[in-house]
């Protein structure tokens, strides 16, 4: 869908800096490992095999089957930690370190490493920063956090004073670990230790272990979509294990979670920052489309479009809380044209921009009718003292929690991927229940019926009003009217 | 007819003989009190002793399936009167220690302390290659519950000493003194009395 000849000149220039953003031009293939064989295959490495094979033989044959171990990349090189880490043990008269981080699988894979520290993944237990006091502490307790939030977000890795790894905080391969050598993330959160194989990180499952259920219900979504179903039927011809993966050259029979997101296709490089083709935010009250601001250090964060664009040398706050200099910003529009790219490997333009308009429709759809009256509604509850600040301690805090992450996120998430029946009966079908069933009901007996007609009265869209939102529609048999009779 | 030298007078008989039975005597009681010196019940008689032996009494040596217990002077005192004798009379400083040095028995200082004594005792270990293990363990013997840990004894081990890899198993863990970090050590024993931080640095400084 993008030939630059076609464009004028401003429009040109865009796309030039988006083509080096999202790394365009030429046959993109994943970074290759270019240093030479002797930055590995340590000699000491080597005792370790011979005692593993028999000590832990499952963990062992992992590896052997392994391109590591193909390379002759053995335990140490990866393994390896000086004396002086935090993280470091003296092990059979070796200093290892238990955890690989980025920044040890840097050492090779530099450039993975890279997109990766600077990726929306690195940053999962940052951004979730806000979102865990009111859910872990209000509704669960620590033990959730350990063995639920964090085994997907990461853990901040706390070392003791032994140098034993808290177990309050290992294991655990969160995608946003905050590791002992200060570098967030981890590779095997979605590269299987000790295989590393291409194929399993491929496949849906390395993205499904986290992105199903409530907040991110992709496995159901995908399970449901045509893309899904084409996988599970042809997943043979997949050519999972090819070294070189780009789509519609080495596979065209379906694609996967890493196809759209962060696979390569021709005129768009493979990239581990996952994320950049994203236009819309789809996990918060309201959706958004964002901006993608990329910082002086390479690092990035995203931008709601209706605040105005940041400009190129102006300081912006990360989401760490910091002050960085921007770089650049792509527009939602840049960033959907990177997506577009991977679409028309085997969808015409035209039928491109239809499920685009579908998508954008759909996302228009949940805003103006439930997630900004909805917002703005809880928003004067809290303002007119209606509602404690507490969080959970009432059950319009449920049901609007309800409302906008678990069925809201799930028609968001249905309508992006194009399964319809997480949009529909799963997403939409259950939004509306809930928000004409249980969220007005419940506003009503929370601010009076006076209080809560004006209220609906002034935040409900003009869509909805015509609609004549929150008060009874004309009646239909399918609901029971008239049921019985001739 | 031998004829006795005229050097072995009565008095020399009388002084040979009761030289012997003094000698043969001490002997015995200094087996005897390397025995009772190196039993759990005298070892723990200073109230500093009794607070390495809390997790010693959880751990594989106490409580072995096989019933077979190791006491502290079974891993911590050397084998035959002379040697056992003279790991006692080293063992004299550290009697001295508890009497005038840091006060021991307050748990946060015997645990400050703890890391400089367990590197010295796997020193210990390494100089004598791991003698008083061997008293009970044999290499050859090593069969273990999994098939591989023969293997690994039988192949892996060899030209290694026992504390080479076996540590930590009956005492508070304290890393290996390469990587061992002072101050996180510290940090931890002030988490763990609930001090103020920088308590500790001022109470190894005493």
């Amino acid at each position: 869908m993008v030939y630059p000849e076609n464009y004028n000149k401003p429009t040109r220039l865009l796309l030039l800096v988006s083509a080096i953003w999202f790394g365009t031009f030429g046959i993109a293939l994943a970074e290759k490992v270019t240093l030479s064989a002797d930055h590995w295959g340590v000699a000491e490495g080597k005792a370790c095999i011979d005692c593993h094979k028999k000590s832990s033989p499952g963990l062992f044959r992992q590896w052997e089957e392994s391109a590591h171990a193909e390379a002759g990349v053995n335990c140490l090189d990866c393994h390896q930690a000086v004396a002086a880490d935090d993280d470091a043990v003296e092990h059979e008269g070796a200093v290892i370190a238990t955890i690989v981080s980025p920044r040890d699988c840097g050492r090779c894979h530099t450039a993975e490493s890279k997109e990766m520290h600077n990726s929306v993944h690195s940053q999962a237990v940052a951004l979730i920063g806000n979102r865990i006091p009111a859910l872990a502490e209000s509704v669960s307790e620590k033990a959730l956090l350990q063995a639920g939030c964090t085994q997907c977000h990461g853990s901040v890795v706390e070392v003791r004073g032994d140098g034993t790894l808290s177990p309050e905080s290992w294991p655990n391969t969160g995608i946003g670990r905050i590791n002992p050598d200060g570098s967030r993330g981890s590779c095997s959160a979605c590269h299987g230790r000790h295989q590393f194989s291409k194929a399993q990180a491929r496949a849906p499952g390395a993205c499904t272990r986290c992105h199903s259920g409530a907040d991110s219900p992709d496995d159901e979504v995908y399970a449901g979509s045509k893309h899904g179903l084409l996988f599970t039927a042809n997943r043979h011809r997949m050519n999972l294990d090819s070294d070189r993966w780009v789509t519609g050259r080495d596979y065209s029979a379906a694609p996967t979670c890493v196809t759209c997101h962060m696979g390569a296709a021709p005129g768009l490089n493979a990239s581990h920052d996952v994320g950049m083709r994203e236009a819309w935010s789809l996990n918060g009250p309201v959706s958004e489309q964002q901006y993608l601001v990329i910082f002086e250090d390479g690092e990035r964060r995203e931008l709601p479009v209706a605040q105005p664009v940041p400009r190129r040398k102006s300081d912006l706050a990360k989401l760490d809380g910091s002050t960085a200099t921007v770089k650049a910003a792509a527009t939602p529009k840049q960033r959907r044209q990177a997506m577009s790219r991977v679409c028309v490997e085997c969808h015409s333009k035209g039928f491109t921009s239809g499920f685009m308009r579908q998508f954008d429709n759909a996302m228009d759809l949940y805003n103006e009718s439930f997630g900004k009256p909805a917002l703005s509604i809880m928003r004067a509850l809290y303002e007119k003292g209606l509602l404690t600040a507490t969080a959970f301690d009432e059950p319009l805090e449920f049901t609007y929690w309800k409302l906008w992450h678990d069925e809201g996120t799930r028609f968001r998430h249905g309508a992006a991927m194009a399964g319809p029946s997480q949009t529909g009966w799963q997403g939409l079908h259950r939004i509306a229940q809930l928000y004409y069933g249980s969220f007005l009901p419940q506003l009503r007996e929370v601010a009076g019926e006076e209080t809560a007609k004006s209220l609906i009265d002034k935040y409900t869209s003009d869509r909805e009003a015509r609609n004549d939102t929150g008060y009874p529609r004309a009646p239909i048999p399918l609901v029971g009217y008239g049921a019985g009779k001739p | 007819m031998i004829r006795i030298p005229e050097i072995i007078t009565r008095h020399v008989l009388i002084a040979l003989l009761l030289g012997g039975v003094t000698g043969m005597a001490f002997t015995l009681f200094l087996i005897e009190f390397d025995r009772l010196t190196g039993t759990e019940a005298f070892c723990t008689g200073c109230h500093s002793m009794e607070l390495v032996a809390v997790p010693y009494r959880e751990s594989a040596h106490y409580n072995p399936v096989s019933g077979v217990r190791a006491s502290c002077g079974d891993c911590h005192v050397s084998e035959g009167v002379f040697a056992a004798t003279w790991d006692h009379i080293r063992g004299g400083k550290d009697l001295f220690a508890q009497l005038f040095g840091p006060d021991y028995d307050d748990p946060a200082i015997n645990a400050l302390h703890l890391p400089e004594a367990a590197f010295a005792v796997r020193q210990w270990f390494r100089r004598s290659d791991s003698a008083t293990c061997k008293r009970c363990h044999t290499l050859d013997a090593i069969n273990g519950t999994r098939a591989d840990t023969l293997m690994i004894h039988q192949q892996d081990a060899r030209g290694g000493s026992c504390i080479d890899c076996h540590y930590n198993l009956v005492h508070r863990r304290v890393p290996d003194r390469k990587t061992f970090k002072r101050d996180k050590w510290n940090r931890m024993i002030e988490r763990e009395f609930d001090m103020p931080p920088g308590e500790a640095d001022k109470l190894l400084r005493q």
